[in-house]
């Protein structure tokens, strides 16, 4: 089923998709981001639900891989909000998730690739 | 000055399990409580850390010979092109250069964002790489062509040759202009959006040796987990920058050429890296142990954040000269913020602090166990070498 045509043709949505995995004629995966109007959003979740798709909400966040991370903090100084931080005694990473707006300033700033978005 | 003790004297001490070491925290702390007397007589050694981007840094690698053999013309490990023109096996691998993508199997993004510093930390960590060459073709050498896998282990030699490190001081950067501007200070935002160091202040080695008394040819380091060795004085060497009343250079200054085993070292401390739209680097930890011979030893070693500098350079001008906005002390740089022109902009460091002093840690522990001792150095590093800027011969600039 074309479901990003049917978002936009039926209930005026503009579907972002963030990551798909969809082999033809079988079951996949789709991350989407959903801009539209609040009641057509909602009425466009329902029509999903009816037609057998497995909807659940994801809340988008970064992902630091502490193995890879090497505390350099070249990230600090891009963060915006401050979510990441230099510990001014130990001088290692902190980052402070409910602080985060999730604007990924951070992810191509790394130099180690350490920083990813959950999805 | 009255001298205190000989190298020789500290690796007798070493050797007996009987010395003294302090990290160069640790030495300004001691200081700072009972004074620097006092201090060089209870203390032996004081160990000093970096980890930080060192891009004028590679590897030497002689694959050993082919059957029949090859004189390489040009060859590319995972992807990455090596320099060749020398002995016939012998290659160079540099840390900046970036992976053809066209050349490797994993196309695309990752690619895109790998380069020599990674494929010296995959062999380091052990790993089989791919390696293409072509050949010269010659009588003694007819083979036109290899496509084999390597490890660190399959090769006679692989060990890092790095021109360029250790620099003593460096510059901030910041963009005074109105675009995102891509350095290898990482992204430095529009109207001073943000402002990058680089150096880790008063826990770098050459800043606590501000004039290169203890530290010569032949100094044995801590060198990516491994043994190193200063080889001689580095690429751009500056030592005549001007300098504060403690001898510590307002701006980039020294830098020492480097060599080092790297079947011996750690991927934990050769690290791969890549700043987006300018290229591939290599994270690098160094440590070097100093000597304190006399008190003046422990006077250098004092010197904290308030006491040394850093230039503000706006990178907007793309120029050799670009504009300055001033000095700012690494305790200001470290606090997390700075003030130029009245508005607040956020520093971040790009040598990670926090492994700088792990290096300083392992360096004393090093000492500590016996397995590291000093080495006398044989020859003295340069103190005059000016900097001598290359203009193009023959043509002009015109700029009106």
């Amino acid at each position: 089923m074309p479901v990003t045509y049917r978002l936009a043709k039926d209930f005026n949505i503009a579907a972002n998709i963030i990551r798909a995995q969809v082999a033809p004629n079988q079951v996949g995966k789709l991350v989407l981001e959903l801009a539209g109007d609040i009641d057509q959003l909602d009425a466009s979740i329902d029509w999903m639900q009816a037609q057998n798709i497995n909807v659940s909400f994801a809340s988008r966040e970064i992902v630091i891989d502490e193995d890879s991370c090497v505390d350099c903090g070249l990230c600090t100084g891009v963060c915006p909000t401050e979510a990441l931080t230099l510990d001014p005694e130990t001088f290692r990473l902190n980052f402070r998730r409910s602080r985060c707006i999730v604007c990924e300033q951070c992810v191509p700033t790394c130099p180690v690739q350490a920083i990813s978005t959950n999805f | 000055m009255t001298t205190l003790r000989t190298i020789a004297d500290i690796n007798i001490k070493i050797s007996q399990g009987s010395v003294k070491v302090l990290t160069v925290e640790a030495l300004k702390a001691r200081v700072a409580e009972v004074g620097v007397a006092q201090t060089a007589q209870e203390v032996d050694v004081v160990t000093t850390g970096t980890f930080e981007p060192m891009e004028s840094s590679g590897a030497i690698l002689n694959l050993g010979h082919t059957d029949p053999p090859i004189k390489i013309r040009q060859c590319w490990i995972d992807g990455v092109l090596t320099y060749s023109g020398f002995g016939a096996v012998d290659l160079y691998l540099g840390a900046s250069q970036p992976t053809e993508t066209s050349l490797n199997d994993n196309d695309g993004e990752d690619a895109r964002e790998r380069g020599g510093g990674h494929v010296i930390e995959d062999l380091i960590a052990g790993k089989a790489l791919p390696l293409r060459a072509t050949g010269q073709g010659t009588d003694c050498y007819p083979r036109s062509d290899i496509n084999t896998l390597i490890t660190r282990d399959s090769i006679n030699q692989f060990y890092l040759f790095n021109p360029r490190n250790l620099y003593q001081n460096f510059l901030v950067g910041v963009n005074g202009g109105d675009r995102p501007l891509h350095t290898y200070l990482g992204p430095l935002q529009p109207q001073l959006g943000n402002a990058v160091y680089s150096n880790p202040g008063a826990l770098s080695p050459l800043l606590n040796d501000p004039k290169l008394r203890l530290v010569g040819v032949g100094t044995k380091i801590f060198l990516g987990g491994g043994i190193g060795y200063v080889s001689w004085e580095g690429t751009q060497h500056f030592p005549l920058q001007k300098r504060l009343k403690n001898d510590t250079p307002i701006g980039p200054a020294a830098t020492l050429a480097l060599i080092g085993d790297a079947k011996q070292m750690s991927p934990k401390w050769v690290r791969g890296c890549h700043f987006k739209h300018y290229g591939p680097s290599l994270m690098l930890g160094v440590g070097v142990p100093l000597p304190i011979l006399d008190e003046s030893v422990v006077q250098a070693c004092a010197v904290s954040d308030q006491e040394l500098v850093a230039p503000v350079i706006d990178f907007s001008i793309p120029r050799r000269v670009r504009p300055t906005f001033g000095l700012v002390s690494y305790a200001q740089l470290k606090s997390g913020a700075l003030t130029i022109d009245r508005k607040r902009v956020r520093t971040a460091p790009l040598a990670s602090l926090h492994l700088s002093r792990q290096v300083a840690i392992e360096l004393k522990e090093w000492i500590e166990s016996g397995q590291f001792t000093l080495t006398e150095p044989i020859a003295e590093i340069p103190c005059d070498r000016t900097f001598i800027p290359q203009d193009s011969r023959g043509s002009q600039m015109n700029l009106t």
